[in-house]
C-alpha cells in the first residue's frame, strides 16, 4: 500500500518537473482530434466501467471509482 | 500566459500614433490595432510570432491607406476634395471610381435607398441613444442636400452641387476586410482571419480546428444568441447596437431612409449576413435593413445565409 | 417583387462585387451555426452464456455549452436486468434446493449444476448532473450530482474536481473528490452475518435497511510529450464504509473431511433449503489504492490508446489491467478499432470456496467469485462512421472470458475433483450515435 502511494507521487511530481517538454499551442492539431482525446467516448467508457465494476473486485483508476449501484 | 507586443507605427502623415498589439492566445495570435473607428484584428495561425507580426502589419497598413484615403475626416484626401469642391468636377483615381460604380450599382439595386450622398443627414440627426428627435423643418431642409440622381457621375469625374458630400462608410469596411484578406491570400502561408469590428472574412480554413468560431451577440450583454462555425467565406453585421434614439417609447434606427430624411420604420435590430466577401455580406444586410418590416422576407427570397433579430 | 425579381439582386451584387474586388476572390461561403446541444447516445446488451445475467441498457448524455467555455452535462441510463448468478454454494452430486432471497418461495437446481440465482431482475434508472467552467486562464472546475435507484439500492453522490495547467497548457495537474451515500434494502431484508439461510416464510435472521458509504480521491496529472504523444497517470484512493457485503450470497457449510456440503433435516409439510448454508459477511471497511497511466500515440492517421493500472486493497486483493485499443481510420468518415484488455486478480483474504465445519468460523468469509483468483481477457471491435449530415455512429462487438481457480489449499475431500470456480463468458455488443 505505501509503495503505492510512494510510486503514485513520484510519477507525478516526475511528470511536473518536465517543465521543457511539450509544444507550442499551433502545435496542438493533432491534439485537438476527437480520437486523440484521453477519453475519447464517455458512454464507452463509463458502460466498460459499469461492467467491469459489476463483475471484478476493482473499479475506477481512469476517473472515479464508478460504482454507485447494488452490483458489488 | 499571453505575451503582449506594442509597436508604434507613424502614420503617412507622420501625426497620430498608430499602435500594432500582438498577442498569443489559445492556438492562434492576435494582432490588434484600431482604424475606421473600430476595434481590428487579425487571427492567425502562423508558426512563428514574426510572421505573425508580419502579417498583421501589412493588414493594418492596408486599413490605415484605406481609412486615410477615403476618410471624411481627413483634410486632403479624395473624399475631403469632393465633399469640398463647391459645385466643381473632381477628378478621381480608378480605385475611388470603381467605388463610385459599385456605390451607383447599390444606389440600382436597392430602389435609391442606398445613397452615398445621405451622410449629410448626420446634421439632423444624432444617434446617441438620447431623444432628441429632430423636428420636420430641420430635416427637410437637409434633404434638399441629399440624393444620387443630383450628381453628375461620368467616370473619372464627379460634379455635385455645392453642399453635398459623399460619404463611403457604409461600404468603406467591409471593402477594407476583403481586400486584406485578398492581400493575406496572395501572401499564401498560414490561415487567417480578418476582423474589423465584426465584419470579418476567412483567408483560409484553419488546420488545428475545422473551423473558425465566430460569436454573434445575442440579445443580453455577454450572452451569445448564436455560434457559428466559419470555414470560408465572410460575415457582416449590420445593427444599431449602440446607435438608436428612443423618444415616447419609439425606437429610431438610424438606418435613415434618403426619400424621406427619416429611418426606416421597422427595421430589425440586427441582422448578420454570410456570404463569399466582406462586401457582399455588408451590402445585403445594409439592403435588408432599408426593407424594414420587409427584411426577412427579403433575405429568404435570396436564399442567403442570415441571422436576423428584432 | 417576385422571386426571379429579388434573387437576380443577389446575383448582381455578386457581379458588382466581383469588379469592385477584383481577382482573388475567396471561395463558396461556408458558415454553420454551431447548435447549442451535443448529444451522446447508446444501446448496449450485455449478455452472458446459459442462463446467466443478461442486461439491456439506454443511455444518453447531453452537453450545453454556454459562452466561455462553460459546459452543463446531464446523463441518463435506463438498465433492464435479468438472468441468475451464482450464489455462492457449491455444486453437489445430488440436488439442492435453497430458499429465495424474499424467503417467500423455494428454489432447486439440479445435480452436479453450479447453483445460480435468478432473483435478478431488476430495472436502474441513474441520472447525473454536471458544471464546468473555467476558473481565470489556467485552470477549470467541475462540480456534480449522480443519483440511481433499482428495487433494493438507492445511490447519492456528489463529486468535484479541479485541474489547473501549466508550461502553456502541456502539463495539466488535477485533483478530484467525489462522496457517495448509498443505502440497501434488499429483498426480504439483509440477512445476519453468518446466519444459516433459513425455511420459506422465516425472515427471523433479517436485519433492517443499510447503508453504504464510498469517499473516492483522484490526483492525476497529463502531460504532452510531442506533436503527437500524451500521456496521463493518476493515483485514485477510496474508502468505503457500511455494509459491504452482498446480502443475496451464501457459503456451502460443509463436512471437514468428505468436502460435501451438510444435509439439513426440513420439517414435514414446510419448505426450505435441503442443505446447510450460511449467508456471507464481508468486512464494513474497505480502503482501495490505484495507479493509473495511460498513454496516446498518434502514427500517421492511426492512434493507440494504451493504459495500465494497479489496484491494491485491504482485503488483500492485488489487480493488474492492461488495456490497448487501436484505432484505424479508413478515408475520411470511418475506422475499424480493435480492442484487447487483459486482467488479473488476487483473491480476497477472506474469499473462501466453502466453510468446513471442522475449524472455527473465521471472521469473515464470502464465496462471490469476484472476489476470487481469475484472470478475465476481452477482445473486440468497433466500426465507426460518419453519416451524411455529420453525425457519427458506432458498433461495437466484445467477448468478455473469465476463468479463475480456487488455491488448492482450499479444496477438501471431494471438491478436488470437481470444477470449482465459476467461469464466466459474456458477450457484449453497443451502438453509439453522437449528434
Amino acid at each position: 500500500m505505501k509503495r503505492t502511494v510512494g510510486v503514485g507521487a513520484m510519477t507525478i511530481l516526475l511528470c511536473t518537473g518536465c517543465s521543457s517538454m511539450g509544444v507550442e499551442p499551433w502545435e496542438r492539431d493533432v491534439l485537438a482530434k476527437q480520437e486523440m482525446q484521453l477519453t475519447t467516448d464517455e458512454i464507452e467508457a463509463a458502460t466498460d466501467d459499469h461492467i467491469y465494476f459489476s463483475k471484478e473486485a476493482s473499479s475506477g483508476g481512469r476517473g472515479f471509482g464508478g460504482g454507485g449501484c447494488g452490483c458489488n | 500566459m499571453p505575451s503582449s507586443y506594442s509597436l508604434v507605427i507613424a502614420s503617412s502623415q507622420g501625426q497620430k500614433r498608430r499602435e500594432i498589439r500582438l498577442e498569443l492566445a489559445e492556438d492562434a495570435w492576435h494582432g490588434r490595432f484600431q482604424a475606421m473607428g473600430s476595434p481590428c484584428e487579425l487571427v492567425c495561425e502562423a508558426k512563428k510570432r514574426h510572421e505573425a507580426l508580419e502579417l498583421t502589419e501589412l493588414v493594418a497598413g492596408e486599413a490605415w491607406r484605406i481609412e486615410d484615403k477615403f476618410s471624411r475626416y481627413r483634410a486632403g484626401n479624395v473624399v475631403h476634395r469632393i465633399n469640398t469642391a463647391g459645385g466643381r468636377a473632381v477628378e478621381v483615381d480608378d480605385e475611388t471610381a470603381d467605388l463610385l460604380d459599385f456605390a451607383v450599382t447599390l444606389y440600382n439595386l436597392s430602389e435609391r435607398r442606398f445613397d452615398i450622398t445621405s451622410g449629410v443627414l448626420r446634421r439632423a440627426w444624432h444617434f446617441d441613444g438620447g431623444d432628441r428627435v429632430p423636428s420636420e423643418n430641420i430635416v427637410s431642409d437637409v434633404l434638399r442636400l441629399v440624393g444620387w440622381h443630383r450628381a453628375d457621375w461620368r467616370r473619372p469625374f464627379l460634379q455635385m452641387p455645392s453642399g453635398m458630400e459623399i460619404d463611403l462608410g457604409g461600404i468603406g469596411k467591409e471593402y477594407a476586410v476583403d481586400r486584406c484578406a485578398g492581400l493575406l491570400r496572395e501572401q499564401g502561408s498560414s490561415a487567417c482571419l480578418v476582423n474589423f469590428g465584426g465584419d470579418l472574412a476567412v483567408s483560409r480554413a484553419p488546420e488545428g480546428r475545422r473551423s473558425w468560431k465566430v460569436a454573434v451577440e445575442g440579445d443580453a450583454e455577454g450572452e451569445p444568441a448564436h455560434l457559428i462555425d466559419l470555414k470560408q467565406g465572410a460575415l457582416a453585421t449590420s445593427g444599431d447596437a449602440r446607435r438608436y434614439l428612443l423618444k415616447d417609447g419609439i425606437r429610431y434606427s438610424h438606418i435613415l431612409d434618403p426619400m424621406t430624411g427619416w429611418p426606416v420604420p421597422d427595421a430589425p435590430r440586427s441582422i448578420t449576413i454570410a456570404a463569399d466577401t466582406c462586401v457582399e455580406a455588408g451590402m445585403m444586410s445594409t439592403l435588408a435593413m432599408l426593407k424594414g418590416a420587409q427584411a426577412e422576407p427579403f433575405l429568404r427570397a435570396q436564399d442567403v445565409v442570415f441571422w436576423c433579430r428584432r | 417583387m417576385s422571386q426571379k425579381e429579388t434573387h437576380s439582386i443577389s446575383v448582381a451584387l455578386a457581379a458588382a462585387t466581383c469588379t469592385l474586388l477584383g481577382s482573388g476572390i475567396s471561395a463558396t461561403v461556408d458558415a454553420q451555426e454551431e447548435p447549442a446541444w451535443d448529444f451522446n447516445t447508446s444501446l448496449l446488451y450485455y449478455g452472458e452464456d446459459g442462463d446467466r445475467v443478461k442486461d439491456f441498457s439506454v443511455s444518453a448524455i447531453a452537453r450545453r455549452m454556454f459562452i466561455d467555455d462553460r459546459y452543463l452535462t446531464l446523463g441518463l441510463t435506463i438498465d433492464g436486468l435479468t438472468g441468475a448468478t451464482p450464489s455462492g454454494a457449491i455444486r453437489q452430486d445430488v440436488a439442492q434446493t435453497f430458499t429465495r432471497p424474499s424467503g417467500n418461495a423455494a428454489y432447486s437446481v439440479a445435480a452436479g449444476v453450479l447453483p445460480l440465482d435468478d432473483t435478478f431482475k431488476d430495472t436502474r434508472l441513474a441520472l447525473t448532473a454536471g458544471w464546468q467552467q473555467p476558473v481565470g486562464d489556467t485552470s477549470q472546475v467541475s462540480v456534480g450530482a449522480s443519483a440511481s435507484k433499482e428495487y433494493d439500492y438507492l445511490h447519492l453522490g456528489v463529486n468535484a474536481k479541479f485541474a489547473r495547467d501549466f508550461n502553456q497548457r502541456n502539463t495539466t495537474v488535477s485533483a478530484g473528490i467525489a462522496l457517495s451515500m448509498d443505502s440497501l434494502d434488499p429483498v426480504g431484508g439483509a440477512p445476519a452475518p453468518f446466519s444459516p439461510m433459513l425455511d420459506v416464510g422465516d425472515t427471523s435472521n433479517r436485519l433492517g435497511d443499510q447503508d453504504k458509504d464510498v469517499l473516492d480521491i483522484v490526483l492525476g496529472v497529463s502531460q504532452v510529450i510531442s506533436r503527437d504523444l500524451v500521456v496521463q497517470a493518476n493515483y485514485s484512493y477510496s474508502k468505503s464504509d457500511g455494509y459491504l457485503t452482498d446480502p443475496y450470497k451464501v457459503l456451502s457449510l460443509v463436512d471437514g473431511t468428505s468436502g460435501d456440503t451438510l444435509l439439513r433435516s426440513i420439517a414435514p409439510g414446510v419448505d426450505g433449503p435441503s442443505h446447510q448454508f450460511l449467508f456471507e459477511s464481508r468486512p464494513g471497511e474497505r480502503t482501495k489504492h490505484s495507479i493509473f497511466g495511460q498513454a496516446k500515440y498518434y502514427m500517421n492517421g492511426k492512434v493507440l490508446d494504451a493504459s495500465y493500472r494497479y489496484m491494491s486493497d485491504d482485503w488483500e486483493i492485488d489487480s493488474h489491467t492492461v488495456d490497448l485499443r487501436y484505432r484505424i481510420p479508413f478515408g475520411a468518415n470511418r475506422y475499424l478499432e480493435p480492442h484487447l484488455r487483459f486482467y488479473t486478480q488476487t483473491d480476497a483474504e477472506f474469499y473462501r470456496l466453502s466453510i468446513p465445519d471442522s475449524l472455527p468460523l473465521p471472521g469473515h468469509a464470502s464465496a462471490d467469485y469476484r472476489l476470487g483468483n481469475f484472470d478475465a481477457i476481452t477482445a473486440g471491435l468497433k466500426y465507426g462512421w460518419r453519416t451524411h449530415n455529420d453525425n457519427e455512429m458506432s458498433v461495437r462487438i466484445e467477448g468478455y472470458r473469465q476463468t479463475g481457480s480456487v488455491p488448492a489449499d482450499q479444496l477438501i475431500g471431494n471438491q478436488v475433483s470437481r470444477d470449482n470456480f465459476p467461469d464466466l463468458n459474456a458477450i457484449i455488443v453497443q451502438f453509439g450515435y453522437r449528434f
